[in-house]
């Protein structure tokens, strides 16, 4: 599960994340969405641990991830829209490597790629170097690997930039697999449509704060809106574009 | 999760990094045999070519300062010690800034951040890194210099095997330095105002060095000892080197002191060094860490420290409030009535570029501020350059001292500009400009700024040796075809060979187009000098006038156009010719 606890985030002047608080059960699929420089990167980044919160706290698996860094990694994954892999490596020695980094025995981490190397389609391309590779097909190895240990916390950043559309659909169906089996999966993206068709639970979040959290139907309430998400995001956007900047 | 929990007993994080940068290396260099065989060629030929000619320049130059009259020895030693003094501030800087980099700036960094990797572990590994990076060009520099003075000094084999130790023992202390300063650095600036400093510091420095090297004038009474006293002032103003805390020193008297047999001497500043290296070496290595996510924390979280200010805020706010101005540069340019819009908007945008990369202008500073200093400083020896022969011998170094800075900017900044237009080729490329008239602007933008500084610098060197005006106007002409054909050979190879792919200049450059840039560039400067001193034979003719013959000038000339031509062609050809 994850707890974002009073969250705040400052760049000097500029208040980039303004007291966000939620939890998120384990096994919920959570979608944060947000206009440009609403603050979903940033606040990702506190709980992934690459940076520190001005104040407040992220906790993962109820472990704080500036208390005890190491101990909170081991139950996260975390793929960025743009991936860093290894060049001049093969996608199985990246796989194995980061397997390994998870402390995974060999036995283990060739079992467990198996099925994700197979689901992704990535056989063909297993021995070939991956800066020959295609930005989908980078995407589908990061992903890959970032499940390989079985994270409690799956955070991904636009998890279909550069997916084709068969891809994109096995991307979907194993976060929703995972999730159903008690993942909980934090999904930042622009993509209305996932976030209509995948998550449980939908955060907005625009200047900084939560403009709106809940499910689609208490989305429609909270934005005073019918129908479709984009409804309900276009209202909570623009109600809190016009309230006074936190 | 299941299997992190439960502890498995793995290879070490550390194990597993170094493996996989070994086999990235392995695979870097096995990729050789795939790449270019004139590309392996020039590269193994240019670096086979810098060990021996500085192996041969450091050798002849230390005979020659042995054979100094009762000095030689005194003279050798300080020049060692000097050499290293200078090495390892530049490797304290290239530590620095290949540390900064390592650990804030690089992807690889943040993946590790987000892995189950003590920070403790992924600062030693990037410590380790930096090591390597920044030191394998001190090793490469050093080694052809440090052979030729033990071939100079009848060294035994031992010392060579010495010297390996010492060296690698030594590099040690400006990494753990170096990594202090990038650590304290990402903590408490931003990187503009990093840099901003940087330059400044290297400017006071400069300024300083200026006026500490300072020549002196020979009074008339003491003409007699003259050598002896410019001998006596050069060891005074080089005695910094022999500064007992630096570990420049300790590195200079462990190899001295072995080549004279001292072996306990020798070894006495061998364990000084280790002792120094192993302490510093231990803190770094275990104490940073604990610092290092503080500061990478700090230097993703940074908003610009400017921004701090309430004098800044007040102005950008200002600013925001006022309708968008044309900026000095769009002004400036709006006074060639004749110029076409399109051609404006892409000069103004190639200014606006140069002008807020801090790289590129500081850099450009450097280089030619360094020259500015020399050339200025010629004003203290020109009083006692009566002979013709020096005066015709630095007005022709000079010639070439400004080409080869202007070569090194040309190849560095002008070279990648095609490329870097990179993925927004299309913007440029599809407007009705036409790819060929933007090679051709970015050809006139570059070579007519490089012009302003390199006929400013001549002008300056021909005043300071009070050269006559036929003189003046003959290198004023000469520096003009030279900057021409340089910036045609750079924006000319830059279009034939492009790399749209890279965003980083430096990659760029290192690419097969920007080696050839950069050797023929060096080519063209050296026969074009010599070409034109041999044309003018001061040496062989009393009375000579300085100026070459029509023939010497007429090859030079020629060969200048088809540099210019050929490229330019061949790049407009390729660049039509490129699908955007």
């Amino acid at each position: 599960m994850i707890e974002l606890i009073h969250l705040v985030k400052n760049f000097g002047d500029l208040v980039a994340v303004n007291d966000i608080s939620i939890e998120i059960p384990a096994g919920q699929f959570f979608c944060v969405l947000g206009p440009n420089a609403a603050g979903k990167t940033t606040t990702i980044k506190m709980l992934t641990g690459l940076i520190k919160p001005t104040s407040g706290a992220a906790r993962v698996c109820g472990i704080d991830v500036q208390k005890d860094p190491l101990e909170a990694r081991k139950r996260m994954a975390y793929v960025p829209d743009f991936p860093f892999l290894y060049d001049k490596l093969t996608p199985w020695e990246f796989i194995r490597f980061t397997g390994q980094l998870f402390q995974m025995p060999d036995a283990k981490i060739r079992s467990r790629s198996e099925e994700l190397i197979e689901r992704f389609h990535l056989d063909e391309y297993l021995r070939k170097p991956i800066e020959g590779l295609s930005h989908g097909t980078r995407q589908r190895i990061a992903i890959s690997a970032a499940l390989l240990h079985n994270p409690d916390v799956f955070v991904i950043d636009e998890p279909m930039v550069g997916l084709d559309p068969q891809h994109a659909r096995v991307v979907k169906d194993i976060l929703k697999e995972r999730a159903e089996k008690g993942m909980t999966v934090f999904l930042s993206t622009h993509q209305l449509s996932i976030a209509e068709e995948m998550a449980d639970r939908i955060g907005i979040i625009n200047r900084g704060a939560f403009a709106g959290v809940g499910t689609l139907d208490e989305l429609r309430g909270q934005s005073g809106s019918d129908g479709k998400l984009e409804n309900c995001f276009l209202a909570l956007t623009a109600e809190a574009a016009e309230a006074p900047a936190g | 999760m299941d299997d992190v929990a439960a502890k498995a007993a793995g290879p070490s994080p550390m194990f597993l990094l170094l493996r996989v940068s070994l086999l990235q290396s392995w695979r870097r260099l096995a990729a050789v045999r795939s790449q270019s065989r004139l590309l392996s060629f020039v590269i193994f030929g240019f670096m086979v070519g810098y060990v021996v000619l500085s192996f041969a320049l450091f050798y002849k130059g230390l005979r020659f300062v042995g054979r100094f009259p009762g000095l030689g020895e005194v003279l050798t030693e300080r020049l060692l010690f000097l050499m290293f003094a200078c090495l390892f501030v530049m490797l304290l800087f290239s530590n620095l800034v290949i540390g900064y980099t390592n650990l804030f700036r690089n992807r690889e960094s943040t993946f590790l951040l987000t892995c189950p990797v003590s920070f403790q572990t992924i600062y030693r590994w990037k410590f380790i890194e930096t090591c390597g990076l920044a030191s394998w060009a001190f090793l490469f520099l050093v080694a052809p210099l440090l052979a030729a003075y033990g071939l100079h000094q009848n060294a035994p084999w031992h010392f060579y095997a010495m010297t390996v130790g010492l060296v690698s023992v030594f590099i040690i202390l400006p990494t753990s330095v170096g990594a202090f300063c990038a650590i304290n650095v990402a903590r408490f600036m931003d990187r503009r105002s990093f840099q901003v400093a940087m330059i400044g510091l290297a400017l006071i420095a400069l300024a300083a060095a200026a006026v500490y090297m300072k020549p002196e004038i020979v009074q008339e009474d003491i003409e007699d000892t003259r050598v002896l006293g410019l001998m006596d002032r050069l060891l005074v103003r080089t005695r910094f080197a022999h500064y007992p805390l630096l570990p420049s020193y300790w590195l200079s008297s462990g190899v001295v002191h072995w080549l004279e047999g001292a072996v306990a001497t020798a070894a006495f500043f061998f364990l000084v060094m280790l002792s120094y290296s192993v302490f510093f070496g231990f803190l770094s290595f275990t104490s940073l860490g604990a610092i290092f996510y503080e500061a990478t924390s700090a230097a993703r979280s940074r908003g610009g420290v400017f921004g701090q200010w309430e004098w800044f805020k007040r102005r950008s706010s200002r600013r925001r409030s006022l309708p968008e101005s044309d900026g000095i540069a769009e002004s400036f340019l709006k006074l060639f009535v004749w110029m076409n819009p399109d051609v404006r908007a892409l000069l103004v945008k190639d200014i606006r570029v140069f002008w807020r990369d801090t790289t590129q202008w500081g850099q450009t500073l450097m280089l030619f501020g360094l020259l500015g200093v020399y050339i200025l400083n010629l004003r203290h020896f020109s009083n006692q350059m009566v002979n013709p022969f020096w005066i015709h011998l630095v007005s022709y170094l000079n010639l070439g001292a400004c080409s080869l800075n202007l070569a090194t900017l040309t190849t560095r900044f002008v070279y990648p500009q095609f490329s870097l237009e990179g993925k927004r080729i299309w913007i440029i490329g599809m407007a009705p400009l036409g790819i060929v008239r933007v090679i051709r602007t970015k050809f006139w933008l570059a070579a007519l700024s490089a012009l302003v500084v390199t006929i400013g610098l001549m002008l300056l060197s021909c005043r300071m040796l009070n050269l006559p005006a036929d003189r003046t106007v003959f290198f004023s002409g000469v520096v003009t075809v030279m900057t021409f054909t340089l910036t045609g050979l750079a924006v000319g190879l830059g279009a034939l060979y492009p790399n749209f792919k890279e965003d980083n200049p430096s990659k760029i450059v290192s690419g097969f187009g920007g080696t050839l840039c950069l050797v023929l560039s060096f080519v063209y400067i050296v026969f074009s000098v010599v070409t034109l001193a041999l044309g003018a034979a001061w040496w062989k003719v009393q009375e000579a006038s300085g100026n070459p013959g029509a023939g010497h000038l007429a090859v030079f000339l020629a060969v200048s156009a088809a540099l210019l031509w050929l490229p330019m062609r061949l790049g407009t050809a390729r660049a039509r010719s490129t699908e955007l």
